[in-house]
Order: structure tokens, then C-alpha cells, then sequence
């Protein structure tokens, strides 16, 4: 939950805002609105009903305000755009059309303010919000600055901030100047300074700035949640008197942050034109929608031999609820299904200490947690503070056992001491470790010797590193070493890539793409933004610096990329031997294979193809593996035999790949397809050729797999449907 | 942790984890078939002796309870592979009864005890009565007078994949024998054993032969094996694996030599990706592999069940799209949208894709970093394993092997940009070394060596946690907690996770195999996450209690001296210090104690505050501050009353 707003964006239309000035190609009044749209649309984006924008427009033809009609004086070319509200899509879109320049510059910068000002206090009244003037201007038309102290008395009392933001404007901290800069001008910008700095609350700035700080991420601040609030305990204190037990809080120290999630929409059935509003959900109002989101109905159907295609449709009423074990599934009636989940109570509780240097962090599986004492609870800050300072002195880690609350599954957690002492923030962070069934043992061969079939130890081997190249990997990770090459403000030598400088990519680019969209619906996605990209590739600097390491290093390392062909043509596959190198050909030598049985036909067919010395004895293997595909789903009951098939057309279509003879299998597959859809093979095999062929990628053979096939990428995918 | 969740819908767009390359169109799913020879010397009891630690099984009864608990295992960790046992040397033969198909004959001395599909209740239930209770009335157990043909065995285990496995990515033949000569010197025998091997070779089945050894006799895989068995396919070049022999002895029984054979075979090694490449520096680039060998095990979720029938049997759901007039909606309409201020904001299918392409996927080393500067707790989501493999790249194993050296001894990361897949989400990981198993220095001697992708949170990650937390000097307090932290080490001073399973998982599977085997519910679970507590009482339970009453005493000591400076400063009329506990200034109202919410709630006092207020205590407590102030009342005096 965030604090209300309420924000009210001046905008200066002048006719001295549509020309282009200092060398841009967009007139001021684009390069300011880059700012205006951007803020306006992030508001947008947040969806949130208490965060409201008011516009004003200064220097517009007509005037329209309160002031104006009430008759007061100086408040002409002043027109409210748009009251104070929430800041809708439609909202947006009616904004874009009333934001033009104007032919007229007679309206008073100092004024508009107060009109905004006004608006303010009408519409908050004396509640709890933040409140905010922005005004951009590029300071072209006058301003009369007699009532400027009143206004920033006013601003003050009512506890506005105000921004002003200048097309140009000087601002030497930033380093921008405007040369043969207009006295009028200048005189304008003296008199928005001073009134900014009248402000309790004031930033005063320029545009250049504004719009270049615009690419920089902004992140979502989200308000501390507390995960759990009890004991944490050190023996049973149930059961034992020594037990201990420290109140503390726990609160999430990272989270990850998510994309905004993408919505399935269809166009509008109802559509009648972009003024027609309809309900999607029951509280949100979709106005002026072309789209209508996707809803999922959802069918039940149960294994029936009797019934036509194998399966039959159950109404939902009839279902129970279960669980499967293994192939048998058990059902549970409501009550009983809570019994598989396991009792437990909220509790934290440590089950022993481990030496830092027995932890290493590639074994955290996810998100880590902070925890501190109880506000308040003398006993509790003394004691987690000891045991912060006591894990720390002897290098230790807790382990627990943890219970967020009653009923949820526990999960053991790593609890790490931080003292404090460069962050001055005592507390120990948490990270969650993985259990007995979350490890899978994969073998590896070792990295530092090659073991022989014998089992003999080789320590130099085409596999392993040779001193040279050891030395030139050393030398180049040292120096590429990152930790001292940015450089701070003042010139000193920090860290490059620290974590709060990794912005998520994906984030902020779509986030970013929306708002343009939203404002400009017509113009193409930008490339994103630089900063993204920041981290994607080594810096410059640093490549160049570490050129001889790098060059070094490639020379020890002789990499060679393998060529894309050199896999599998035929003639030059090496036979297959098992562990003795008994050649298992030269057993079969006498006894050719020719004919292909159903029972062993993928081995049988690998088998001729490898040692065919000529294309008909292969032609004659495709044909026979292909009669027996077909015989497949021929006397297949239901879709009993469908796997099989595919997995004998998978291999004759890798093969044939292999073999540079993509035409047979394509000749064949059409052949294939006409049978299965005409209803040749004995009754309806269309799932044959949606769910095995299609769905496992056994198409035709384009030319993106074998440069020698006749058939495009496009025409493979017409086939495909 | 949504389970028993049917309406677990999280948006996360980068879950489809444990998708695989999209070339890699073959089921992913695993079929192990468990061949068990069946002879006079399987069979043998060993001597009974006195010592606790010999072994009380015969090889078949070692044999058959490995099997057992690799299916139970399976249940739980793989719900969607197959297993099936077949006992060879038998004197009676079964091959496919049930469907009628084959008559025993074809397979003689070959017994299918269960067929190779997704195990059913049935089928654990019947290997247990075997195994457990030694019960075996069909009398499968009994070995033929002649040896079986080994190549009848294989041919027979070609045809039990071909037919029930035809398209699994991952077909494995575990033998488990003692005999390392089936057939002496028959040669005709060996060859025709020896093709028939190769025949399973080509169909892309591997044969994983788990010998046993008898008394100090070694199996000699020349005699006979060495023909059949050939190197993993899913294996590098040069990377022999060796066959391990199971034994009894050095305290070891050979029923736990089999298990930890046969566990290290448990899962089939699946690439989360094959093929990225590793770019270390422009111009030098190697390919990597990517596993996952660490990854949460969650409980299944529920499933609907039809009990219409005879037997109960799973509903399959089928959804179809529909738009708002319940018209079935068509693939090529469906659009992405996201929804911003009220409506949706379209991009054109291209656009949409080009938004999450950031260059393709790619390991891109930027440099490299101490150990020591990631902050500790930059921790976000598991890490992924990477292994070279010179399928792209020749000379990649080496260069890896000198990089995962030189980070060890350096003690350093790598940094790097990091996209799985195309169109994954890129993430900047650290890349960590990890040491190989036999090292004793080993911080994870249960895991492989090599190098892990060790995601970084980004900056939008990172909460901020806005406590004043001062530190504190240590004192005697410290002193004393240092013994205890001294005195109350893990087993082995580390913690191994194969030493704590799941309660809630294991839980979960105990229950619902007792249903599905229609057995009484457990009453209770051994669960190894409970610390022992006895034990620590007994080690440190003196040291606690001196900690205590210092404690004790320590913490009214500054209790008084606070509120001793809290009077200095009401009676000089200074600001309230922000610590205070007597009547808040309003503005301070979040920060509002538990025992003062309890005062408040019992001097009525609580509807005094506004509307910003309550919301800022509740928000603080991390309940809903959502409504009007009649419900924001209501529910913080339920939550004062339900906690304190």
C-alpha cells in the first residue's frame, strides 16, 4: 500500500513551444511532454486509483479555470485540461488530443500555478496525501513574480512540493547553459528559481536532464512484509527448562520482482466501435476496449474401450478429487484430503551450527529473509545480538528447522550473522537449503585427470589443460578483474557491476514499450534502452587492458569449432564397439542383414543403413521400415501402437538426415499423410498425425535440417497443418 | 507451495524450468527395466554369524529390496517414468500374459515379475509381499536347471521397450548378477549375446550392469561382459564411468554396496541445455551443458477422478479458449495483451517476441570478482550446473577444467550474462566452482564438480528493510554463546541435505501409499528435521541456562537505564525518542508495540486512531489494510486478540 497522490502537471502550449530550438529536430513542446508522458504513463501502468494527475494548460487559446470565472484578473489563457482524477487509458488518450500548441503566449506561468494549487485543495481537502505541481515551461512568455512569495507561502502551508522543469534552462550543477539566451528568458528563469527556492519543497531543474534520467530504471519500492513474528528457540522449551527462546520478526530481504503478466485477449465479438465500454471482470470497468480477454472452459473425459475413439466425456458433478501414486490413482473426499498434508505448528527453531567454510551458495534454493529482534523487547535484542556476534566470532552458520505458520510445509533454513559492522544493520539473513529428495546425483568424470577404460589415472591428456594453458587462464582472470575497475565520483576505484547497479532487463523493457505504446499507439518498439544492455558483454576498457591476456590465452587454449557437417555423413561414422572393442559387424559378416522384422526394426534398419554400400539397399530398408510404420497404425487398437510408429519414423527420418537423403523420407511422409487422412489405415488415425507426427516434429525434412532437400521452411509448415 | 491447489496460476513467466531444447523432441521420460539373474548362488543365505553388521540377505533378496525401493522412490520423485523388473534363469516364464499376446514360450526362463509401465499399487504391493514377507506362491523364485540364453534375456528386454517404452528420450537395462560367464566358452552363445546387445545398443537402450561379488571372488568383465556393455550414450567421449562391483564387507552389507550403486543411477541425467555457448572473452568461445541437479520436489498436485466405474480411474481435462459469447476461440485469434489503465495494450506477435529478445542465448563472461564481494545476501532462485562438452568446440574440456582450477585456487567468481534459452529471461549469475567429491575440503561432497550459474538478484529484487538496527559491542553475553555455538555442530560439522528428507513430502507419499495400498494411515512420522532435542539439553542445556540468567539480567539493566533517559528527556520536553514505550506521539503510531496494541485494545482506545494510522500498523503486521475503518478495526482487534 502506497500513500495517496495527487499531482497536477502544468503544461506550457505557447506558440514558442511547436519550434525546435538548439539544435533539436522535436519542438519543445515534444521534448517536454517526453517527460510529461513518461511520468503520466508510469501513473498509468501502477493502476491505482488513489494515485490522481490533474493537468493544466498554460498559454492556451481559451481560458478556462475557477479563478477566471470567478473574475479575477491575470488568469487568462489558463485552461484545466483535465480535473484532478484518476488517470485512466481513456483518460490518457482524450489528454493526447488537447495537448497542441497554440497560437498565443499571454498566460502567466505564476498563475497557472496557483490554478493548479487550487485544484489541489479542492480535491484533497485536509487528507492524508502527497501532493505535487510540475510545471514545463521553456520560460518564453512573462511572468509577473509580485505575488511569488505569497504562492510559495501558500505551497508551503498546504504542503505541495513544486517542480519546475525548463526546455533549456541553465543549470550548472547538471553542466547545461544556453548561449544568447533571451533577456526575457533569462528574467524568467531568475524569477522560477527564486520561487522554487522559496519552497520547503522545491526542485528546480532542467529538461535535458529530466528526459536523459528517464532512461534510468525506476523500481518499485515495496513496503516491508513481515513473514513471521514469534520465538526463535534453541531446544524444546515444552520440554526442557535450558531451552531458549528469542522473539524475533522475519521479513523478506529479496523477492523476485516479476514482468507484468501478459493477458490472452481475443477482438471484441461485441465490438461496435471504440467508444462501446464492456465488463470483463465483475469490478473492473474495460472502457473503450477493441479486446476481450480469453476465458478457458474446461471438458472431463475418462478412458472408455467401448466408446468411439477410446474416450468418452464425464460430466465434472461425477468427479472426486485425488491423487495419483504411481499409475493407481486414489481418490479422497474432501475431508480425508487434508490428511496427506502434514500437521504442523509455527515455530523457528535451530537444529545445530555448521563452520562457514562447510557452506558453499550454489546450494541456496531461493529467496532470502532477514531477521531482527522484537521491537521493544529488551531481551530478545541482546540475546539475537549475542548470537549474531557469537556465530560471527567462531565463523558459523545455525541451521533450522522453519514453520512460517501453522499448517504450511517446513523448510530448513541457513542462518548467516551480519554484525553490522559495515552497514551498521545487526541482523542475520536466512537463505533456504535444499532437502534429501531436491538433490539428483549426477555423475560426472572428474575435471583434473581422465580415468582409462582400465582404470588407470592419466594426468596429461588432450582433455586436461597443459601448464601453459593453466598459466594463461590464471593471468587472464586476474586481469579481468572487475572488483576495483569502475570508478566512483570522486575518482576511486570501486566495484564495476555491483547488485544495486543490475537492472532486470525484461522489466523495465516491456514496462517501457507499454507506456510508449499507450501514448503513442502508431510508432514502431524502441530497441531497448542502453543501460539494459549495460552488463550484457565485458566492458571496452576492460577487454582492451586485458588484449595480450586475452590473445595469450587464445593461443594456449587452441579452441576449434567443429565444423557444422562433421557429425554423421555417411562413410564416416566409426562403428559402435562395446567395452572389449569387439567388432559386432564382423559377427553379423557372414549373415547380412536385407530384411527389416517388425519385432527389431530400429536396430534391424540402423544396422543395414550402416553398412549399405549402395542407395537401393537403403531405399529398399525405407521401404520396408515405412510398410511396417504403416502396418503399425494399421492394427493399432486405439492409439496403442501410435508411439511406436513415431519412434520408428524418428529414427528413419534421423538417419536420413544423417545420410543426406532427406527426398525418401519427405516421398514417403506425403504417401503417409494421405493414407492416415483419407482414412486408409483402418478407421480415424488423426491423432497419429497431429499429436505423434506434427507435435513431435516429424514433418517434412526442410532445408533448415539438410541443405539437399527440396522443400522450404514455409512449405514444410504448410504441410504441417 | 500450492499443493492440493488446483488454482495455482502464478504468472511467472520464466517457470518452464525443466523445458528442454526444442531439438529435443523425444519423451522425456525415463524406463528402467531391472534384470535380476535368478540362480542356485543369488539364492544362497549367508552364513549366520554374531557380528550386527553382517549381511542377513542373499544376493536376490539384496537385489529384489534395491528394486523395491528404487520403485518407491520413483513414485515420489519421477511420477511419470516406468520400471519393470524381469527375473532371468527362472524355471517357470512369463513374458506378456495379460494382454494375451505371446505365450510364455518365446522368453524361456524369463519371468516379466512386473511389467514396464508407470508402477501401480498392485505392483508395489506385490514386489513387497516378495520381498518383505518372502512370500512367493507362484514360486518365481526358483532357478531353471539350465542357465538362460543370455541373448533370449536381451531380446526379450529389446521387446519390453520396444512395446511399452517405444519413445522415452531415457531406456535403461540395470543387470544385477553374479555370474561373470553365463555361458563358459560357447562361443556361438557369447556372439549371438553380443549381437543381440548391439540390437539394444541401436534401439538407444543402455545397459548398466551392477555385478556382485562373492566372497572375495572378482567379477571379471572380460570373461563376458565387456562384450555387451558399452559407454553411456548421454556421456562425453573418453569418460568412462566404470562398472562398480557390490560386495559385503568392511562393514558394508552388500544390500547397502547394491543401494549406493544403483542410487547413483537413480535418475537419468537430463540436460536442462546442451550446447550454449561459453563466451569468455571476445574470439573465445567453448560449449557448455547445463543440468539442474538441485531443484525443489514438490508434492503432486491433486488430480480429478472419475468413480463412475468399476475402478477409479483419472479424468482427463481437456480446455478449450472461449471468448465472451462462449464462442470456441481459434489458436491464430489469441492475442497477448497487458492491461494498463483499464484496457489492454496490444503488440503484434513479432513485437511481443522482439520485447524478450535481448541477443539470444549465450554465457557471456563480463569478469571476475573475489568470492567474498557478493553480498551474502544476494540469494534469488537455485543454481544451475554446467559441464564442457566438446561436441561444438574441440579443446573445451580443457579450458573449463584450467578456469574451474584457477577460481578454486583463487578463491573467485565469474560474472557473467546468462540466457538459457532463446528467449529465456536474461539474468546476470556468478559462476562458482564447486570441488570434486572426493576432495576433502568438499563443502558439497554430494554434488559433482564443476561449475555452477548462481543467480544474482537484480536491483528490483532487493527489498529494503528499513529497521534501526544499531550494532551492539560484544560482551559476555557473546563470550558464553560462542561455547554453545562451539558445542552443538551438525554431524560431520556440515550439513548434508541427503540427511533430511522432506517431512511434508514424505509425509504426503506414506499417507496416500497407505491408501492406495489400502492399509491403515500412519500414525506418525519420523521426521529428521526435528532437532534432538535431548541431545542438546545434554551438551549444552548447562550453558543455557548461565546464558539465561545473564540474559535476564542484562536486559532489565538496560531496561531501567532506558527508561531512566526516557524521564531525562520528557522532563526536558524533548522530542520522543523513536524506542519510547509510553504514549507515542500520533505520527508514530506503525511502530506501535504489540503490548501497547494490547493496552489500546483493552482501554478502547484503538478507535481513536485514523484511518493513515491503522493502516500503517496493519500494513506493519502484514495483514490486509484494505477497506473501511469499521473492518481496518475489526481486524486488527481480531489479530490483537488472536496473538497476544
Amino acid at each position: 500500500m502506497a500513500d495517496k497522490e495527487a499531482t497536477v502537471y502544468v503544461v506550457d502550449l505557447g506558440e514558442s513551444m511547436a519550434d525546435c530550438h538548439n539544435g533539436r529536430d522535436e519542438s519543445d513542446l515534444d521534448f517536454a511532454m517526453r517527460y510529461v508522458w513518461d511520468k503520466i504513463s508510469t501513473t498509468v501502468a501502477a493502476g491505482r486509483k488513489t494515485w490522481t494527475v490533474g493537468v493544466v494548460g498554460l498559454n492556451t487559446e481559451e481560458t478556462d479555470n475557477a479563478q477566471d470565472n470567478e473574475g479575477l484578473e491575470g488568469y487568462e489563457h489558463i485552461s484545466v485540461l483535465q480535473e484532478i482524477g484518476p488517470m485512466t487509458m481513456s483518460s490518457l488518450r482524450h489528454l493526447r488530443s488537447s495537448i497542441q500548441p497554440s497560437h498565443t503566449h499571454g498566460g502567466d506561468a505564476i498563475s497557472a500555478i496557483v490554478v493548479a494549487l487550487d485544484m489541489i485543495e479542492t480535491f484533497t481537502k485536509k487528507l492524508k496525501y502527497n501532493r505535487k505541481i510540475i510545471l514545463v515551461t521553456n520560460g518564453m512568455s512573462p511572468i509577473d513574480d509580485e505575488l511569488s512569495e505569497d504562492v510559495a507561502n501558500r505551497l508551503n502551508e498546504c504542503n505541495v512540493e513544486l517542480v519546475v522543469i525548463g526546455v533549456d534552462f541553465d543549470d550548472p550543477d547538471y553542466g547545461f547553459k544556453e548561449e544568447d539566451k533571451s533577456r526575457s528568458k533569462a528574467n524568467n528563469e531568475k524569477i522560477l528559481r527564486k520561487l522554487v527556492e522559496q519552497c520547503n519543497n522545491g526542485i528546480f531543474g532542467t529538461m535535458q536532464q529530466a528526459v536523459e534520467e528517464l532512461a534510468i530504471p525506476r523500481i518499485k519500492p515495496v513496503r516491508p512484509f513481515k513473514a513471521y513474528d514469534g520465538p526463535l528457540t534453541l531446544g524444546d522449551p515444552e520440554k526442557y527448562q535450558s531451552a531458549l527462546s528469542i522473539h524475533v520478526e522475519r521479513y523478506f530481504k529479496t523477492k523476485r520482482a516479476m514482468a507484468p503478466p501478459a493477458s490472452t485477449v481475443v477482438i471484441n465479438p461485441e465490438r461496435g466501435g471504440a467508444s462501446q465500454s464492456q465488463t470483463l471482470d465483475e469490478d473492473t470497468e474495460m472502457g473503450g476496449t477493441e479486446f476481450s480477454g480469453v476465458k478457458h472452459m474446461r471438458s472431463y473425459r475418462v478412458d472408455d474401450p467401448d466408446a468411439p475413439g477410446g474416450k468418452r466425456d464425464v460430466e465434472f458433478e461425477d468427479l472426486a478429487k485425488g491423487y495419483q501414486y504411481g499409475r493407481t490413482v486414489v481418490p479422497f473426499s474432501d475431508s480425508d484430503l487434508s490428511v496427506t498434508k502434514l500437521e504442523t505448528t509455527k515455530s523457528f527453531t535451530i537444529l545445530g551450527f555448521i563452520p562457514m567454510s562447510s557452506y558453499s551458495k550454489f546450494i541456496n534454493m531461493g529467496e532470502t529473509g532477514i531477521i531482527v529482534a522484537q521491537k521493544y523487547n529488551e531481551e530478545a535484542e541482546l540475546g539475537l545480538s549475542a548470537l549474531i556476534h557469537a556465530l560471527h566470532e567462531v565463523e558459523s552458520y545455525a541451521v533450522a528447522r522453519y514453520v512460517q505458520k501453522d499448517g504450511t510445509q517446513p523448510q530448513i533454513l541457513l542462518l548467516k550473522p551480519n554484525p553490522g559492522i559495515e552497514d551498521n544493520f545487526e541482523c542475520l539473513y536466512d537463505v533456504p537449503l535444499p532437502f534429501a529428495e531436491d538433490v539428483r546425483s549426477y555423475q560426472f568424470p572428474p575435471l583434473d585427470k581422465v580415468l582409462t577404460v582400465t582404470g588407470n589415472v592419466v594426468k596429461e591428456h588432450r582433455l586436461l589443460p597443459s601448464d601453459d594453458l593453466k598459466q594463461a587462464v590464471s593471468d587472464f582472470v586476474d586481469a579481468m578483474d572487475l572488483s576495483g575497475f569502475d570508478s566512483d565520483e570522486e575518482g576511486k576505484a570501486v566495484e564495476y557491476a555491483p547488485i544495486d547497479e543490475l537492472y532486470n532487463p525484461v522489466i523495465h523493457r516491456i514496462n517501457q514499450a507499454i507506456r510508449d505504446r499507450a501514448v503513442n499507439p502508431d510508432a514502431p518498439i524502441r530497441p531497448p534502452a542502453d543501460i539494459l544492455l549495460r552488463f550484457s558483454k565485458p566492458p571496452e576498457k576492460l577487454i582492451h587492458k586485458a588484449k595480450s591476456e586475452i590473445d595469450a590465452l587464445i593461443d594456449a587454449a587452441e579452441i576449434k569449432k567443429v565444423p557444422a557437417k562433421a557429425q554423421g555423413r555417411r562413410g564416416r561414422k566409426e562403428p559402435v564397439k562395446p567395452l572389449s572393442g569387439l567388432d559386432i559387424d564382423a559377427l553379423l559378416g557372414e549373415t547380412k542383414r536385407t530384411t527389416i522384422s517388425s519385432d527389431n526394426a530400429v536396430p534391424e534398419f540402423k544396422q543395414i543403413l550402416a553398412t549399405a554400400s549402395d542407395d537401393s539397399t537403403i531405399e529398399s530398408a525405407v521401404k520396408q521400415m515405412g510398410e511396417i510404420v504403416r502396418k503399425l497404425i494399421h492394427d493399432s487398437f486405439a492409439n496403442l501402437n501410435y508411439a511406436r510408429a513415431a519412434e520408428n519414423l524418428r529414427v528413419m527420418r534421423e538417419e536420413l538426415i544423417a545420410l543426406e537423403l532427406p527426398g525418401l523420407y519427405n516421398k514417403y511422409l506425403t504417401g503417409l499423410k494421405k493414407s492416415i487422412l483419407s482414412g486408409e489405415l483402418d478407421g480415424d488415425r488423426r491423432e497419429m498425425w497431429f499429436k505423434h507426427i506434427i507435435a513431435g516434429h516429424l514433418g517434412l525434412i526442410s532445408q533448415d535440417e539438410s541443405e539437399v532437400s527440396e522443400v522450404t521452411t514455409e512449405e514444410a509448415k504448410a504441410f504441417a497443418t | 507451495m500450492a499443493w492440493g491447489d488446483d488454482d495455482d496460476k502464478r504468472p511467472d513467466m520464466d517457470e518452464g524450468e525443466e523445458e528442454l531444447d526444442e531439438a529435443d523432441y523425444k519423451t522425456q521420460k525415463d524406463a528402467v527395466l531391472f534384470a535380476i539373474d535368478v540362480s542356485p548362488s543369488m539364492l544362497q543365505q549367508p552364513a549366520a554369524t554374531e557380528s550386527k553388521k553382517a549381511d542377513k540377505d542373499s544376493a536376490i533378496a539384496a537385489a529384489l529390496k534395491c528394486a523395491y525401493q528404487f520403485m518407491q522412490q520413483r513414485i515420489i520423485a519421477q511420477p511419470k517414468d516406468m520400471m519393470g523388473i524381469l527375473l532371468f534363469g527362472t524355471e517357470k516364464s512369463r513374458f506378456r500374459d495379460e494382454t494375451g499376446g505371446r505365450s510364455g514360450s518365446g522368453y524361456p526362463h524369463c519371468y516379466l515379475f512386473t511389467h514396464l509401465d508407470v508402477p501401480t499399487a498392485e505392483d508395489v504391493k506385490s514386489l513387497r509381499a516378495l520381498v518383505e514377507e518372502g512370500e512367493d506362491p507362484d514360486e518365481v523364485l526358483v532357478p531353471a536347471k539350465e542357465p538362460a540364453s543370455m541373448a533370449n534375456v536381451l531380446f526379450c528386454a529389446n521387446q519390453v521397450f520396444t512395446t511399452n517404452a517405444a519413445n522415452f528420450g531415457s531406456r535403461r537395462l540395470f543387470i544385477i548378477t553374479d555370474n561373470d560367464s553365463p555361458h563358459g566358452k560357447d562361443k556361438a552363445a557369447n556372439s549371438s549375446a553380443a549381437v543381440r546387445a548391439k540390437d539394444l545398443y541401436d534401439l538407444g537402450v543402455v545397459i548398466e550392469l551392477f555385478p556382485i561379488s562373492h566372497g572375495g571372488q572378482t567379477f571379471d568383465m572380460s570373461k563376458f561382459y565387456d562384450d555387451i556393455v558399452y559407454r553411456d550414450l548421454a556421456a562425453e567421449a573418453d569418460s568412462p564411468e566404470g562398472v562398480k562391483t557390490s560386495k559385503s564387507g568392511d562393514g558394508i552389507s552388500l544390500l547397502n554396496s547394491l543401494i549406493s550403486n544403483i542410487n547413483s543411477k537413480q535418475a537419468p541425467k537430463r540436460a536442462y541445455f546442451s550446447n550454449l555457448h561459453f563466451e569468455l572473452a571476445p574470439n573465445l568461445t567453448i560449449s557448455v551443458k547445463g543440468y539442474l541437479p538441485l531443484h525443489r520436489q514438490q508434492p503432486a498436485r491433486t488430480c480429478y477422478v472419475w468413480l463412475g466405474g468399476e475402478q477409479a480411474q483419472l479424468a482427463q481435462s481437456e480446455t478449450i479458449k472461449v471468448d465472451s459469447t462462449t464462442r470456441t476461440v481459434d489458436k491464430s485469434e489469441v492475442k497477448k495483451a497487458y492491461k494498463f489503465g483499464g484496457e489492454y495494450i496490444h503488440f503484434k506477435p513479432e513485437e511481443a517476441a522482439s520485447l524478450k529478445n535481448f541477443g539470444g542465448k549465450v554465457l557471456r563472461l563480463i569478469g571476475f570478482k573475489p568470492r567474498s564481494l557478493l553480498p551474502m545476501w544476494a540469494s534469488v532462485k537455485k543454481s544451475t550446473f554446467i559441464f564442457p562438452s566438446e561436441e561444438q568446440y574441440v579443446g573445451s574440456t580443457r579450458v573449463f577444467s584450467a578456469l574451474w582450477q584457477k577460481l578454486l585456487e583463487a578463491d573467485k567468481v565469474g560474472i557473467a550474462w546468462f540466457v538459457a534459452r532463446e528467449n529465456a529471461n536474461p539474468v546476470m549469475v556468478a559462476i562458482i566452482p564447486s570441488r570434486a567429491m572426493d576432495d576433502e575440503s568438499s563443502e558439497t561432497p554430494y554434488l559433482p564438480a564443476g561449475l555452477w550459474l548462481y543467480p544474482l538478484p537484480f536491483a528490483d529484487d532487493v527489498r529494503t528493510v528499513d529497521l534501526a538496527m544499531p550494532p551492539r559491542t560484544p560482551d559476555e553475553l557473546t563470550d558464553k554463546m560462542r561455547t554453545i555455538v562451539q558445542n552443538l555442530h551438525l554431524p560431520k560439522a556440515m550439513y548434508n541435505p541427503l540427511k533430511y528428507p522432506n517431512p511434508s513430502l514424505q509425509w504426503h507419499y506414506k499417507v496416500l501409499q497407505a491408501m492406495a495400498l489400502d492399509e491403515d494411515t500412519p500414525e506418525k512420522l519420523d521426521d529428521a528435521t526435528i532437532p534432538k532435542y535431548r541431545q542438546i539439553d545434554k551438551r549444552v542445556g548447562g550453558y543455557l541456562a548461565e546464558w539465561k540468567e545473564l540474559l535476564a539480567e542484562k536486559a532489565s539493566a538496560v531496561m531501567k537505564s532506558r527508561a531512566l533517559k526516557r524521564e531525562a528527556e520528557d522532563d526536558q520536553g524533548e522530542g520522543v525518542s523513536k524506542r519510547t514505550k509510553a504514549a507515542p506521539k500520533r505520527a508514530d503510531k506503525g511502530q506501535l508495540s504489540n503490548a501497547q496494541l494490547k493496552a489500546a485494545l483493552e482501554q478502547d482506545t484503538l478507535k481513536k486512531m485514523t484511518v493513515a494510522e491503522l493502516k500503517d500498523v496493519l500494513a506493519s503486521k502484514g495483514i490486509s489494510a484494505v477497506g473501511k475503518k469499521a473492518e481496518l478495526l475489526e481486524r486488527l482487534e481480531q489479530w490483537i486478540e488472536e496473538t497476544m
